[in-house]
């Protein structure tokens, strides 16, 4: 008992020393748009959607794992590598786009801090100004280093979808086979479902997330011989995120779809998928998660655009330069904090539908991103020996391909269909889809 | 003299003498092994083939490149370690700016072009890391280039001069063939190399360690950042890593072997000089958070019967750490300390003066005196250094003020 014990010691341990850019990464993934686009996925189209988890997972473990290869092999960040091998023009369009989607999420995140604190009744005219000060502060004064196994800490939250997904009693069944069949085929055609498929994939496998993994891995130090060890923490990660997310949609789909709210309006709506765990409260504990995620998301977003930005395009950057010495870097940071929390100044925004619409971006730019990754880990000048294999190739163009189709159906259905497209589009009950 | 920027040359349509476009632009290269700034030769994607046309038979260098001879005349290009390309190895790439002590991306190149006799002279001047190389780039081919060079006209160049521009290679064999020695880099202060060499990937902190002289690599060793300074250790060859922690101050030498993986220090230890390896080895063994883990064992000491004129001679013959040399220790005939003579004593008395008849009580701590105790003497008696010794009274080594200041950072 004691030797076992001991051993399993070890091998928790072991673990613990490998956490690390991987797991902070997936944790981070799970933000205010990761939640509310699984939500809605569960909410409005049951286990209709979980199919996607396993293709989605295996996309993800290949493209992160590529991040933080080229990170280990190069030491260098990805806005540094596709500066150096592809030119300054390429580099800037790359750039705006990236902040350009950056921002999308951002907004979404600061939509996740407001809602979350609206379940209290608070305003957001007032608590989105104060947490985007907040946000500031902490990282430009380096107090966010210290925190942040705080907010991982608290990502422990998410454990709660899965004791809720199970307290509510689902159709494990249903929901097993709808995990590992092949979807319906008339999804091609019913813009609401693609729209969400794309919202997913985009929330999963986020373009920011590649710039942060590998910027991480580089500034941790891994080279290219430590490099075995950090991939099991990229597989876990993207493993843990994955199935974070199949039981937030499980959750979703045992308690509001099969009650018949389809449509999430508001975060009150999509708190109520705890209520098998915590029943009145489930507000309270679904207030804490969201607002934890968000905010955590909010501190790494920003500065993590700032830095790409600045790296690719060869603008002073750092957080130990002063102002003077950076200005580019810390108007961007600046500049992307007070306009992306301004934009939840606006009345009426519809918060849900920003945050679902940010990931959606997120879909339509990365095969872009994913482009630029391929041809960088197939360059043998640059990655020698660690190039990638085909099994790798082939996953990863598979996925730019998929995504880049599915992206074409979107707006081809979009403008096929008759009614007006944002918002109502979501609210469509996709019953020819679950019969 | 006119200015040419790298990236108007660059995809440029070259004419030959009789006027007939024979290919464009594709490289621009430097033989440094021939001449350290001057344009050896323009490389040319013709129809058939890239074909190197010598800067010799230039006429005129800008959108349109003019030669003087016939395309015929023009080798074939085989491609050479010993030639830097600016388009390869320059543009786009991060270079060290000796001048403004930092790292930077480069993102154009401008040369002069002089014509000289029947020809024209090209040769790198200096390299734009600014917004009027990024703008020009970003609308090649866009907006037309006169245009283009009215507008760029008003912005200010933020340019570096070629004379203050270290290259980054990080194939030493390339390295040689080029003649980066990082000559400037060298010159400036270690504190100053560090922080470049912070900003640097691994592969090309490397590159820096392994070219520069060993002496002020060893200083700019010590200035970095302990796990910079581990991976940087553990990526040289056990042969180099020895001769530049030779170098170092034996506690900044001991700090440093502690850190790295036992076999590693090891075999650095084993290619070290003796006296340096057991000067080192000894410091090992004792204490990290104690006097002994803090103290250097180059100091001054002499003998309390002896004369201003000696002490001065010791200094002089002293290879330790300019800190070191504040205080002048002496002892007596059994090399027990009997006291402490400040520098400043020596410089302002007579040079046949005793030693005896200058010194003031020396403060002094055990080897196994903890971190915090030292630092509270030094705070107490306003110590420049500190005498360690051992049961024998004898002086075992010295802590000086940077060491603690750097302990009492790093405690916080």
């Amino acid at each position: 008992m004691r030797s076992w014990l001991k051993s399993w010691k070890a091998r928790l341990l072991l673990v613990l020393a490998v956490v690390g850019p991987g797991f902070i990464t997936a944790n981070v993934d799970n933000d205010a748009g990761g939640i509310f686009t699984y939500s809605q996925a569960g909410a409005q189209f049951g286990y209709t959607l979980l199919w996607t988890m396993i293709p989605i997972t295996i996309a993800l473990i290949v493209v992160q794992e590529m991040c933080a290869r080229l990170g280990a092999v190069t030491g260098k960040g990805l806005s540094d590598l596709i500066r150096e091998e592809f030119g300054f023009r390429i580099t800037f369009f790359v750039m705006v786009t990236l902040v350009i989607t950056n921002y999308g999420n951002i907004v979404a995140e600061f939509a996740g801090i407001a809602s979350s604190l609206q379940l209290f009744g608070w305003s957001k005219y007032i608590v989105v100004p104060v947490c985007a000060l907040l946000v500031w502060g902490l990282v430009v004064r380096g107090t966010y280093a210290s925190i942040e196994k705080i907010f991982l800490t608290a990502s422990a939250f998410y454990v709660c979808y899965i004791i809720a997904g199970v307290l509510a009693h689902p159709d494990w069944k249903a929901a097993f086979f709808a995990t590992v069949t092949r979807p319906e085929a008339s999804g091609i055609r019913n813009y609401g479902y693609l729209f969400t498929v794309v919202g997913l994939i985009g929330t999963t496998i986020a373009p920011w997330m590649q710039f942060y993994l590998q910027a991480s891995v580089v500034e941790k130090g891994i080279t290219a011989k430590q490099y075995r060890a950090s991939r099991w923490d990229v597989i876990l990660g993207c493993v843990f995120t994955d199935v974070v997310a199949w039981f937030i949609i499980v959750a979703c789909a045992a308690t509001l779809y099969a009650t018949r709210h389809y449509n999430i309006g508001s975060a009150a709506d999509a708190a109520q998928a705890l209520r098998p765990l915590a029943g009145e409260y489930a507000y309270l504990l679904f207030a804490f998660g969201l607002f934890n995620a968000s905010f955590f998301a909010a501190s790494v977003l920003p500065i993590s655009t700032a830095y790409a930005v600045c790296e690719g395009l060869g603008f002073e950057s750092g957080l130990d330069k002063k102002f003077h010495e950076a200005p580019v870097f810390y108007w961007l940071y600046t500049v992307l904090i007070v306009v992306g929390a301004g934009a939840l100044l606006i009345p009426r925004l519809p918060l849900i539908y920003v945050s679902v619409l940010s990931q959606v971006v997120n879909g339509v730019v990365l095969p872009f991103v994913l482009i630029f990754m391929l041809l960088l880990t197939n360059d043998r000048e640059l990655m020698g020996e660690h190039t990638n294999s085909r099994t790798f190739n082939v996953i990863a163009w598979t996925t730019v391909v998929v995504v880049i189709l599915m992206t074409l159906a979107m707006f081809f259905d979009r403008r096929q269909s008759n009614e007006s497209p944002g918002a109502s589009s979501m609210t469509r009950t996709p019953a020819a889809l679950t019969s | 003299m006119s200015l040419v920027a790298l990236s108007e040359l660059l995809g440029a349509t070259v004419r030959d003498a009789s006027g007939t476009v024979r290919g464009r632009v594709r490289e621009v290269a430097i033989a440094p092994g021939e001449h350290p700034t001057r344009i050896a030769f323009l490389l040319v994607h013709t129809p058939d083939g890239e074909r190197v046309l010598p800067a010799a038979s230039l006429k005129s260098a800008g959108p349109t490149v003019r030669t003087i001879d016939d395309s015929a005349r023009w080798d074939r290009f085989s491609p050479s370690d010993g030639v830097l390309l600016l388009k390869r190895d320059l543009l786009d790439q991060q270079i060290i700016d000796v001048h403004g002590r930092k790292v930077v991306r480069v993102n154009d190149v401008e040369l002069d072009s002089t014509p000289v006799n029947s020809h024209l002279d090209l040769s790198v001047i200096a390299v734009d890391v600014g917004a009027r190389g990024a703008i020009r780039r970003l609308t090649k081919g866009v907006v037309p280039s006169f245009t283009m060079r009215a507008l760029l006209e008003r912005i200010p160049p933020r340019v570096i001069p070629w004379q203050y521009v270290d290259l980054l290679e990080t194939d030493p064999s390339r390295r040689v063939k080029l003649k980066i020695v990082y000559e400037g880099l060298s010159k400036l202060h270690p504190a100053d190399i560090a922080d470049i060499v912070e900003d640097l990937p691994p592969a090309e902190r490397e590159a820096v360690f392994e070219t520069i002289d060993e002496e002020v690599a060893a200083e700019a060793l010590e200035e970095l950042d302990p796990k910079v300074q581990v991976s940087i250790v553990e990526s040289l060859d056990s042969d180099r890593a020895a001769d530049i922690v030779e170098e170092m101050d034996p506690d900044a030498a001991a700090d440093l072997l502690e850190k790295l993986p036992e076999d590693r220090s090891g075999q650095i230890l084993k290619e070290m000089e003796p006296e340096e390896r057991i000067e080192v080895s000894q410091l090992l063994e004792f204490g990290k958070n104690t006097a002994a883990g803090r103290m250097t064992t180059e100091f001054i000491a002499v003998a309390d019967n002896l004369t201003v004129t000696d002490a001065i001679d010791a200094l002089k013959k002293f290879e330790g750490t300019r800190e070191a040399l504040a205080t002048i220790y002496i002892y007596d005939v059994a090399y027990r300390i009997t006291g402490a003579v400040p520098l400043v004593k020596i410089a302002l008395s007579a040079p046949d003066a005793r030693l005896w008849a200058l010194r003031e009580e020396a403060v002094t701590c055990y080897p196994d005196t903890p971190d915090d105790e030292v630092a509270g003497l030094f705070d107490k008696y306003n110590l420049v250094t500190l005498a360690v010794i051992d049961q024998d009274q004898r002086l075992a080594g010295i802590i000086t003020a940077d060491d603690v200041i750097t302990m009492l950072r790093h405690a916080k």
